[in-house]
């Protein structure tokens, strides 16, 4: 019986490091970082590409420091990924409103949701690669500001999800959960503030994160057409004809862009955090 | 010898029939069924699963409309009985709001009922307080045992203190220690407040001990077989659980019962 027993320093060696969550976490950040930088190095050596197909990662790193007439380019792709953001940010937020007025209207009218749900779903088919330039420049034409277009193709990605979700979330409610409503004799209003609305909330939330990343990609297919002059798509276009030159450039823009993203989903996920408190964890 | 049911009828239903679907999935749940609960009464009902005792409740509170017959409440369709809040309703499943804390969900109905909300605060700690929940005002449902939840849903019911209480076995969850005091507690705030109770269970004993009147039905379709009245005086304690009147009772009940099981099989 006394063997079994072990002591607080056998323990710690044995993993009451490991045993931290916090440390493990970290672990597994700095394993899966070795991990890539040994697949990408390892696949230029084995399959010898030349730097314009994959660059060293060292390259890359160096052309996020490289000086240009207006400074870094570090520098540089912060800007461009701040006008980036705002745009997919007002995109995001023309289309989160979109989206849940949509689902709105579709739950207190089945014939609209009948009538309309089916062009709704069509309008995510079409490549928005093909309309964006038509957007871009239409929209340009009649004077709106340059930012809008690409917010509104955003936008374009950010709706659907939302409705789709938020539906979902609406007629998730079970049945007694309604009937309880009832018996209380609810209004439609007091059925969907108190318990429609807070039921879908969940739902709203995975919503917003496929769309917080899908809003800065609407937010750069934007930046893409001719005639752009400021954003992260500007860069990718710039780095992508000059790659054979400048092969790191390319990989800095997209390495900002996916940056970008993932700080967009990490503070809708903040925001989930706090708002969504009651969730079985 | 308190026994506060009177013989107004509060509840009267007369030749209902309830079916549910059409072609093969046709399921007479209920059929010809007929009874009066009078103001003040408690009555409980009985019977295997599936008979329609859910059916039944759902019909008298406009949950659900009969195929055929006839049902007042308080001399009303039981949609005007709905809107005038005359009841509330203790669900099978606790159906709490998993978004709102124990004491925001015993709120809810004086929130929709817009009491004034003043009274909100006193009202649902006073509730809680009766179903043994004094330091839960804060927890979410997730957070508690499934008895627990049971016992902030009859928290809720009763907040708004409607005049009459249907329960679909509300106790069901509970275990057999905490199931009897609240047996007690439901009798004392019967006894207090003169509610109308109809009360579903699957416990033979539960059904003899609180009730007036014990209805039994049986199954495929549901019907009502046979309804025992229950002698035995109030104010009911843990001796009447001993009495040997009790034990009859209960004897009658589940013979009734049985016959009818065999009848249908
Ligand atoms: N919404 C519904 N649609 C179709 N059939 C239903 C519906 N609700 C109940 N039924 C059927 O009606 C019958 C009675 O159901 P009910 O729920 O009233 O039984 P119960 O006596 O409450 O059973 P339990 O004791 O298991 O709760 C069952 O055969 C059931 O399948
Ligand atoms: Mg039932």
């Amino acid at each position: 019986m006394a063997e079994s027993v072990t002591t607080a320093p056998e323990q710690a060696l044995a993993g009451g490091v490991l045993a931290s969550p916090r440390m493990r976490k970290g672990l597994t950040v700095v394993g899966a970082i070795l991990a890539v930088i040994v697949v990408w190095e390892g696949a230029i050596a084995l399959l010898d590409l030349p730097e314009y197909k994959l660059p060293h990662i060292l390259t890359i790193l160096q052309a996020f420091v490289e000086p240009t007439p207006k400074g870094p380019v570090y520098q540089l792709l912060l800007r461009d990924a701040l006008y980036t953001g705002f745009e997919a940010v007002a995109g995001f937020a023309i289309g989160g409103v979109l989206g849940f007025l949509l689902a709105v209207l579709f739950i207190h009218s089945p014939l609209l949701e009948r009538g309309l749900l089916p062009y709704v779903i069509a309008s995510q088919t079409v490549p928005i690669i093909a309309v964006a330039p038509m957007v871009v420049v239409g929209m340009g034409q009649l004077g709106a500001p340059p930012w809008l277009s690409k917010a509104i193709i955003a936008a374009y990605l950010t709706f659907f999800p939302v409705t789709i979700n938020v539906l979902r979330g609406f007629v998730s409610v079970e049945r007694d959960a309604l009937n309880l409503m009832r018996s209380y004799a609810a209004t439609k209003a007091q059925i969907f503030f108190k318990l429609r609305l807070p039921a879908s909330v969940p739902y709203l939330f995975t919503a917003l994160k496929i769309s917080a990343t899908a809003s800065v990609i609407g937010a750069i297919i934007g930046e893409l057409p001719v005639g752009s002059t400021r954003g992260l798509g500007v860069q990718i276009v710039y780095g992508s004809q000059f790659n054979t030159f400048n092969p790191g450039f390319l990989w800095a823009t997209i390495i900002a862009a996916s940056l970008l993203g993932m700080a967009f989903y990490g503070a809708v996920s903040l925001a989930e955090r706090f708002l969504v408190r009651w969730r079985h964890p | 010898m308190t026994n506060p049911a009177s013989s107004t009828p509060i509840i009267e239903i007369q030749g209902v029939h309830k079916v549910f679907g059409s072609g093969p999935d046709r399921v007479v749940a209920l059929q010809d069924v007929n009874l009066t609960v009078h103001a003040g009464e408690f009555v409980s009902i009985v019977g295997p699963s599936g008979c329609g005792k859910s059916t039944l409740l759902r019909l008298i509170s406009d949950l659900l409309q009969a195929t055929q017959g006839e049902i007042r409440v308080n001399g009303k369709t039981p949609h005007q009985a709905r809107l005038d809040r005359d009841y509330g309703f203790v669900f099978q499943a606790p159906t709490l709001y998993e978004w709102r804390t124990v004491h925001r969900n015993v709120r809810l109905p004086l929130e929709v009922m817009q009491v004034d909300r003043s009274q909100w605060r006193e009202r649902v700690t006073k509730m809680l307080s009766m179903v043994g929940l004094d330091d839960f005002h804060n927890h979410y449902p997730w957070q508690l045992s499934g008895g627990m939840q049971q016992r902030v849903s009859i928290a809720r019911a009763l907040v708004f203190e409607p005049p009459m209480l249907l329960m679909d076995e509300p106790f069901g969850a509970l275990d057999e220690f905490t199931r009897e005091n609240m047996n007690l507690e439901l009798l004392r705030i019967w006894e207090q407040t003169g509610k109308t109770i109809v009360f579903v269970t699957h416990s033979i004993p539960e059904a003899v001990f609180l009730s007036n009147r014990v209805v039994v039905m049986s199954p495929r379709p549901g019907r009502i077989a046979s309804i025992v009245p229950i002698d035995l005086p109030y104010p009911r304690t843990f001796e009447t659980r001993e009495s040997e009147r009790y034990f009859e009772l209960m004897t009658e009940v589940r013979e009734t019962l049985k016959e009818e099981f065999t009848k249908a099989v």
